[in-house]
């Protein structure tokens, strides 16, 4: 998993967060703190978008929605590989919690007004090439593919909440829970891919490296 | 005296319009001196013969503000501390006093053209020296930047109105090619009474160094008529719209430039044509897509 090592710190940086989430109640149901349909009546922003760091919370919700974008695509590629195997389920499942994550920062870059960011297309198709390549490796290759992601993730979500911290806790509640959910969720699926014996293919594949040289 | 603080109003000026529009639909922000502030104050005493302006924000105390050049920290809109500490409202920010002087040199723009002159007669009308055009760049920049600024937040503010409108329930909803022409034309229909002089403008704003906020103003622009248009999208259209939008936008500007037809009709006309154009061409692609399989929404 040498290749998906060598991505996951280009992923970190831009694709931020991969997230694992914990089964969904239901949509509105994961996500408590949004109240039903708030952030979705266009143009009547202003005055929420008042008093906000603009520059900071811009980046932050491209970055996410890049990451969560190309998390899908990972998921996706996966799912093209190995949809059929005995991994389906479990993949099909995280991917499902993916595109919640997805929906989410969509309503945000809406309500926020943030534009997108430019590499889309590339995130499509770098995404779904990860994850088709890494599974074709096995279900051991495509879960040390969803660790080392999911790792990068984690941290790149963290110093984010941390960022936000050392702007105003308060202005910036409902984004920080949002944010946090996606960590936990992340983490999740982290612990998932480390349970299904990611670890022993990586080991066994430095071993084998090592053995070559 | 009065040499030394116009080269010292110069090399503010030239900082200041370097300032970029931080947040959209923002006045673009000079940077500030005070010092340049404090030095126009004096030349317009010295020079001055009428008695001041009649706003209030005018009135000054010389003794108070040079010695604290140096000390004031830039603040937007700050209200300058005096001597004993006390906040004084009179003063008014070097921003406000430059926005009041690019607003007054407005009217005389059809006469000289986006100029110094221009700028200078803006500045005899506030009851201020001539000399107040050296706070500004010699081509005339700022005062066009300034324009474009305020015809984007008054476009702003109508598509602010429009909107609450429909939502109130008072109005229709437009169809989104309807929105755009309408959009385009209310903003293109502010540069009519500076017409005969727009092409200098234009040329101008294409300047090198004029080119990033020019950009930044065009771009917010059309992303506040996308935005009030209704456009939700997170993709790659989300820049497809905006380009065509852009383009649109510039062309039916130009065709209106060399226009001659009564009130603008062929230009109107024009953008009617474009928009449709872009409309069909948009959903052509759908189609196209749809048919090869690589649209992912199945």
């Amino acid at each position: 998993m040498a290749a998906a090592g060598a991505l996951a710190p280009a992923l970190r940086c831009s694709l931020g967060r991969h997230r694992a989430l914990s089964r969904a109640a239901g949509r509105r149901g994961r996500w408590p703190f949004l109240a039903e349909g708030a952030s979705l009546r266009p143009c009547s922003t202003r005055a929420a978008l008042d008093g906000i760091n603009k520059a900071v919370v811009d980046r932050i919700i491209r970055v996410d929605h890049a990451g969560e974008y190309g998390a899908n695509r990972i998921y996706a590629g996966q799912m093209a590989v190995l949809g059929r195997s005995a991994a389906g389920p479990l993949i099909q499942q995280m991917w499902n919690q993916e595109k919640d994550h997805l929906r989410k920062f969509n309503e945000l870059m809406i309500a926020y007004r943030v534009r997108p960011t430019v590499l889309l297309p590339f995130w499509n198709v770098a995404g779904f090439i990860l994850g088709a390549g890494s599974s074709l490796l096995g279900k051991k290759g495509a879960m040390a593919c969803t660790v080392a992601v999911e790792e990068s993730i984690s941290d790149h979500y963290n110093n984010q909440i941390r960022t936000l911290m050392e702007e105003d806790p308060e202005k910036y509640k409902e984004l920080m829970q949002i944010i946090k959910q996606c960590r936990d969720d992340e983490l999740e699926h982290h612990d998932i891919g480390l349970e299904h014996d990611a670890e022993r293919f990586v080991f066994s594949c430095f071993c084998s490296l090592c053995a070559q040289k | 005296m009065a040499a030394a603080a116009a080269g010292s109003l110069r090399r503010a000026g030239w900082r200041l319009w370097r300032g970029r529009a931080g947040l959209r639909c923002q006045l673009y922000a000079p940077q500030q001196g005070f010092r340049a502030s404090a030095a126009l104050r004096r030349a317009s005493e010295e020079q001055r013969k009428e008695p001041p302006s009649p706003s209030s924000q005018q009135q000054f105390d010389p003794q108070q503000a040079d010695p604290r050049p140096e000390q004031e920290a830039w603040s937007p809109g700050p209200s300058y501390t005096g001597q004993d500490g006390q906040e004084s409202q009179d003063y008014e920010s070097e921003e406000q006093l430059q926005h009041r002087i690019l607003t007054a040199a407005l009217e005389f723009v059809p006469e000289h053209g986006w100029t110094a002159e221009a700028i200078a007669e803006g500045a005899k009308t506030l009851g201020l020296s001539a000399a107040a055009a050296g706070m500004f760049h010699s081509d005339g920049s700022e005062l066009i930047l300034h324009f474009v600024s305020q015809c984007n937040s008054k476009l702003s503010d109508l598509l602010e109105e429009e909107q609450k409108l429909v939502q109130l329930g008072e109005a229709e909803k437009k169809p989104t090619n309807q929105f755009l022409r309408d959009a385009v034309e209310a903003r293109l229909r502010m540069v009519i009474p500076y017409i005969e002089k727009w092409p200098q403008a234009v040329s101008i704003l294409l300047l090198p160094h004029n080119i990033p906020s020019s950009l930044n103003l065009l771009t917010s622009m059309i992303d506040d008529i996308w935005h009030y248009a209704g456009d939700q999208s997170t993709d790659f259209n989300w820049y497809t719209r905006r380009a065509v939008l852009t383009g649109i936008y510039n062309t039916t500007e130009l065709v209106m430039m060399q226009d001659t037809s009564p009130d603008f009709e062929d230009t109107w006309r024009f953008l009617e044509n474009r928009v449709a154009d872009a409309m069909n061409m948009s959903s052509a692609a759908q189609q196209i897509t749809n048919l090869t399989g690589l649209n992912q929404r199945r």
